[in-house]
């Protein structure tokens, strides 16, 4: 073995193991631990926004649905549907959400806002 | 090169292959989210071909729009949705004449008739009119006078709905007499779809069809599911933690479709044998392998007094529950796995019977 071949082996060996590395991080989508929690709102099945939790403040903001606007709001680590335009407002008296795994629903207009996260939860009953 | 340098060469090269190979492999993940039966369905499946996992997923909200559409009590008459509606035309000749409908129909009123019997009328596919007579469905719920639910009361009657299995037609014998599938449909359609993505191959998932769980297999991390029970009394808290392996966990809740009036709180479970909403219990989740069975029974257990209903859980085989009372104690079956975690907090007392 030539000091080209020992060089060219080394690389080898570097390259392989690079793309093990790679292949086990990057692209692993349940490493999980790397994940942070964030709030998910989506609008007939299309995200249209997420916001990182915790949030330093509160922040509320709107969101046109099929029935009219409704306004999300979130303080600190936690979600709400402040205001909804239907009759029924059930989203807005499920009060608050945080835990990943959690979500809230319009169904009249078809806005769904989620948490997630790493968690030990992978759904919760309602 | 030297042939000595080829063979290492050659053994990277395969290490290499066996990673992309082994990376192929991996499990992904592919989650749908969709508007159906009144409510939000999520269906998140595992496997290793994205294409397959969409099919599979795909099949299984068509199935459940299907049932959907069976079943649902809402729409207008004269429209497609109306025609398609199994229940809006048994309603629609309700003291009439019979119906031919979908096999689904008829399963799903077997199995209703069943449970009906076996809680001496705690729950009851034929509270149609008193449902309507309340407002749930509608847009104004209100309370009703005592004289007209009791006039609404003498349509509940589930011996007078005729389901002909060798003719697939379905009779409700008195004229004004309603079926409502609202306590049945959602939980066998998730069901249904539960069984077309094991068709398909798929052994790794979990739907959420509005709160009702149904999961298969383990989850990613190969574990059992995790599933939080909402604490019926505080929005961002969960009461306990159940592991989960094939199976479903549903939950009947008096915090949903809630009016006041008059100082007093009204929730939509009615009790068809009072015509008022039920009021032993603020929540119950039934944990069982079939989604449909369990979306009924966590109705009958919450209509009635938690003491008869851990008493009836126990004699139906695979059945849990887990339930809090009014008087905000919680309460399972003995045979919950023990790994089963409650989060009491300080709202709730713990009956570790």
């Amino acid at each position: 073995m030539t000091r080209g071949d020992k060089y060219l082996l080394a690389g080898l060996l570097l390259l392989s193991l690079v793309s093990f590395a790679a292949l086990y991080s990057r692209f692993s989508p349940f490493s999980g631990s790397t994940k942070v929690t964030q709030a998910v709102i989506s609008l007939q099945g299309n995200v249209i926004r997420k916001i990182s939790l915790p949030l330093t403040g509160r922040s509320s903001f709107t969101v046109q649905g099929l029935v009219g606007s409704s306004t999300v709001e979130v303080e600190g680590e936690r979600v709400r549907m402040q205001e909804a335009p239907c009759a029924g407002r059930i989203c807005v008296n499920q009060g608050w959400i945080r835990h990943p795994g959690q979500s809230i629903a319009c169904v009249p207009g078809e806005i769904l806002i989620r948490i997630e996260g790493t968690t030990p939860l992978d759904g919760v009953t309602r | 090169m030297t042939r000595r340098t080829i063979l290492p060469i050659a053994a990277l090269l395969l290490i290499g292959g066996l990673a992309l190979f082994q990376y192929s492999r991996r499990l992904q993940e592919y989650r749908s989210d969709q508007f159906l039966m009144d409510t939000l369905i999520s269906i998140t499946v595992y496997g290793k071909n994205q294409e397959l996992l969409r099919k599979a997923v795909a099949a299984a909200y068509a199935e459940m729009r299907r049932i959907a559409e069976l079943a649902d009590g809402f729409p207008q008459p004269g429209t497609a949705a109306w025609r398609n509606s199994d229940i809006c035309r048994i309603n629609d000749q309700a003291g009439k004449a019979p119906v031919h409908v979908d096999n689904d129909t008829v399963a799903m009123l077997l199995l209703a008739q069943k449970y009906t019997r076996l809680s001496n009328g705690a729950f009851d596919v034929t509270v149609g009119p008193l449902m309507e007579l309340w407002g749930f469905g509608g847009k104004n719920p209100h309370l009703p006078s005592p004289e007209q639910i009791s006039e609404a009361l003498k349509l509940v009657s589930s011996e007078d709905v005729i389901v002909n299995e060798q003719d697939r037609t379905v009779f409700l014998r008195r004229t004004g007499m309603k079926l409502d599938l609202g306590a049945v449909a959602k939980g066998y359609a998730t069901e249904k779809a539960a069984r077309i993505l094991v068709q398909h191959g798929i052994d790794k998932a979990l739907i959420d069809a509005g709160g009702n769980i149904r999961v298969i297999g383990r989850n990613s991390r190969n574990s059992p599911w995790q599933i939080g029970i909402k604490d019926p009394r505080k929005s961002d808290a969960i009461v306990a933690i159940l592991p989960l392996v094939d199976t479903s966990a549903v939950t009947s809740a008096d915090y949903y479709r809630a009016f006041e009036e008059q100082g007093k709180r009204y929730h939509h479970i009615l009790n068809p044998r009072t015509g008022y909403p039920a009021t032993h219990t603020i929540s119950t989740t039934v944990i069982t392998k079939d989604a449909g069975l369990a979306d009924i029974l966590s109705t009958v257990f919450f209509v009635l007094p938690a003491d008869k209903s851990l008493e009836l859980a126990a004699t139906i085989p695979g059945v849990e529950l887990f339930l809090v009372t009014a008087d905000r104690l919680i309460r399972h079956s003995a045979t919950l796995p023990g790994t089963i975690e409650v989060l009491k907090g300080e709202t709730y007392r713990y009956d570790q019977r």
